[in-house]
């Protein structure tokens, strides 16, 4: 089992404002508006702040702090190279949702062919301070993938929050190194506090399973099941039928990972052979397989023609694609898509109406 | 630190032109860089993008990549406009190629259409390389009309080789056209191969890929023995965009070249 520390509430807000002296350090920011739930953002707050503690996750999805809606990812015909090694960036709030989700993009960006360098190199300068959730969204439902609401892998350092001040799990060599380096902060955490930890987690767990048990979820073992039977099913084309294509549900998807691959445009355009006009880089650019071109070949081919064959495409990949070449779906239960859909399509909706049909086909 | 999306610089040393629609680019690249016949290159039109495209020479000579392009989309329309000495960018090569040390002993079915006959110049030539190798190379091409016809001075000079027999045809005549008229399938039947010990490669658009496929299943190939390349958007050329997903694959890591065996069970692949 991992080592754990024990924190009080008073010094964990010491402890965040030393790291911000040899860090960049993220932490959420909370936006109540009314009966509202509470929205969390992360933000790289001023020296001195105070230190909020997120109850569920955030608005932004994890994978903004690895690659971004637009960004020069080359420059080419020049030996310069555009990778620099940044301050080193703590991360804190980070949900088991957005760890889970986050496994899709390390097995996108580090793994297969070739390993993509810049994701590397935020990857190895980015430290997760996690945290359990101690509420959860009308939206959430990490249980119905067999993720629960308290990271127990992939994380540096996790927080518990206990009466009094915090548990804190080290989960990695470097989140070793940062209880070391700031010794003094912490002591031993008790067997009575560990679990008190292990209450607490219970508690919100059947919390949150109450919560779903009414909503009659699909589950991990099943949808790539029904994904594959309902592959002709109208459920596509109902549900696209509020879909305005905006891409918001790709965009803010811990798990989504396209993008476009494009040459930013030279200012010499109408003279293309003054070779010495051109700028020369590659701009990497979040993609969104609702978008009417995505899959569009030169001369206007498009296997992607139909809006319901992109949003087939959407539940394909995710609990398909990706339950063949990585074991899980690549849904974390977040919720971010629905909370963001203009035409209110609800991932799992689309999955039970699949199902509902399927049952009623069988019969 | 590897960049896995810049490309080195390659200047286009001259332009071949193949048909009213269709030019081969030789390309000399500034840094060393060879590739597997069937495997592809991301080739960079400055400030324009890019696009994916199978080199159709041989790919035992490393000074020079020769790259067949149709007028067909942004990119290749502008790359049509080009001069020669310009620079362009490429990358790769990536995906699978034509697995050819399999081919070893067999009789080889190669049909193409159209420009789709682009790669397997690549593959032909790798072949006559080591004709020994191989028992016979049977060739069929089907082109739109007459000037369709790519690598004209060169079809009849492969069809002189020993143990290469090549008939072509086109969709629409000509007052002048003497040859065979009709799609690639009618010059389909009576194939000089023996089914125990023959493959088949097709390359072409997916229409045609579609009858072909369906007429050698018909005559009796087995879905492992048919190789196809699928055209799709591949873009970051290493499995990461996302955009050629075809089933549990991606075209530009696990293809783009795929036996029928491996894409029967998957919906659509033809669209």
């Amino acid at each position: 089992m991992n080592e754990v520390y024990y924190i009080e509430s008073g010094k964990l807000n010491d402890f965040f404002n030393q790291l911000k002296k040899s860090y960049q350090v993220f932490s959420p920011i909370v936006k109540e508006e009314g009966q509202q739930e509470a929205e969390y953002y992360w933000e790289n707050l001023p020296a001195g702040s105070e230190l909020i503690y997120n109850a569920y996750r955030t608005i932004q999805p994890l994978k903004s702090f690895f690659t971004q809606p637009y960004e020069e990812v080359a420059h080419y015909f020049t030996s310069k190279e555009i990778f620099q090694v940044k301050q080193q960036t703590i991360i804190f709030g980070v949900k088991s949702c957005d760890i889970a989700g986050h496994k899709v993009q390390d097995f996108v960006f580090l793994e297969g062919v070739d390993v993509d360098s810049l994701y590397r190199l935020r990857r190895e300068n980015i430290i997760f301070i996690s945290s359990d959730c101690t509420d959860f969204k009308k939206v959430c439902h990490c249980l119905a993938w067999d993720i629960m609401p308290y990271p127990t892998e992939g994380f540096d350092l996790n927080l518990s929050p206990l009466n009094e001040g915090y548990l804190v799990e080290v989960g990695s060599k470097r989140g070793n190194e940062l209880i070391k380096a700031y010794e003094h902060y912490f002591t031993p955490a008790k067997e009575t506090q560990i679990a008190s930890r292990k209450i607490k987690r219970d508690n919100l767990v059947s919390r949150l399973k109450k919560h779903l048990l009414p909503q009659n979820l699909v589950s991990k073992d099943t949808v790539q099941g029904l994904v594959r039977q309902g592959y002709n099913l109208d459920t596509w084309k109902q549900f696209m039928l509020t879909c305005v294509e905006c891409g918001g549900c790709n965009l803010i998807c811990d798990t989504c990972h396209c993008f476009l691959l494009a040459d930013k445009p030279n200012p010499g355009m109408q003279e293309p052979d003054k070779v010495e006009n051109y700028q020369n880089k590659k701009v990497r650019v979040w993609d969104s397989c609702l978008y009417a071109n995505y899959a569009r070949v030169a001369g206007g081919a498009n296997p992607l023609k139909t809006r319901a064959q992109r949003l087939r495409n959407r539940f394909m990949k995710k609990f398909d694609f990706f339950i063949d070449n990585l074991g899980m779906p690549a849904c974390c239960g977040c919720g971010r898509c629905i909370e963001v859909c203009p035409g209110k399509i609800d991932i799992r909706e689309v999955l039970k109406d699949l199902a509902k049909r399927l049952s009623v086909n069988s019969k | 630190m590897k960049n896995i999306y810049k490309p080195v610089e390659a200047l286009v040393e001259d332009i071949i032109i193949e048909s009213p629609t269709i030019k081969t680019f030789v390309l000399k690249p500034k840094e060393d860089f060879s590739f597997k016949t069937g495997q592809f290159i991301e080739l960079t039109l400055p400030g324009i993008g890019e696009a994916p495209f199978t080199p159709s020479s041989d790919p035992n000579i490393k000074e020079r990549i020769e790259v067949t392009i149709m007028n067909a989309g942004r990119v290749t329309s502008l790359l049509h406009l080009l001069n020669k000495n310009t620079t362009v960018g490429i990358r790769g090569p990536y995906g699978k190629g034509y697995p050819i040390e399999k081919f070893a002993g067999k009789d080889i079915l190669i049909v193409g259409g159209g420009v789709g006959l682009a790669p397997l110049r690549s593959l032909l030539l790798s072949l006559f390389a080591n004709m020994d190798r191989y028992n016979k190379v049977v060739l069929r091409y089907g082109a739109r009309t007459p000037n369709d016809i790519i690598y004209k001075p060169l079809i009849p000079q492969w069809a002189k080789i020993r143990n290469v027999d090549v008939v072509y045809t086109v969709d629409v005549g000509s007052l002048e056209w003497k040859g065979n008229v009709g799609l690639v399938t009618t010059i389909l039947k009576d194939l000089p191969v023996d089914l125990t010990k023959a493959v088949a490669v097709v390359c072409g658009p997916p229409i045609m890929m579609k009858f072909v496929t369906l007429k050698l299943l018909d005559l009796g190939f087995a879905p492992a023995d048919i190789y196809l390349s699928m055209e799709k958007n591949m873009s970051c050329g290493l499995g990461k965009c996302g955009h050629c997903r075809i089933g549990r694959y991606y075209a530009c890591k696990d293809g783009p070249v795929f036996t029928y065996e491996q894409l029967k069970e998957i919906h659509d692949i033809w669209d």
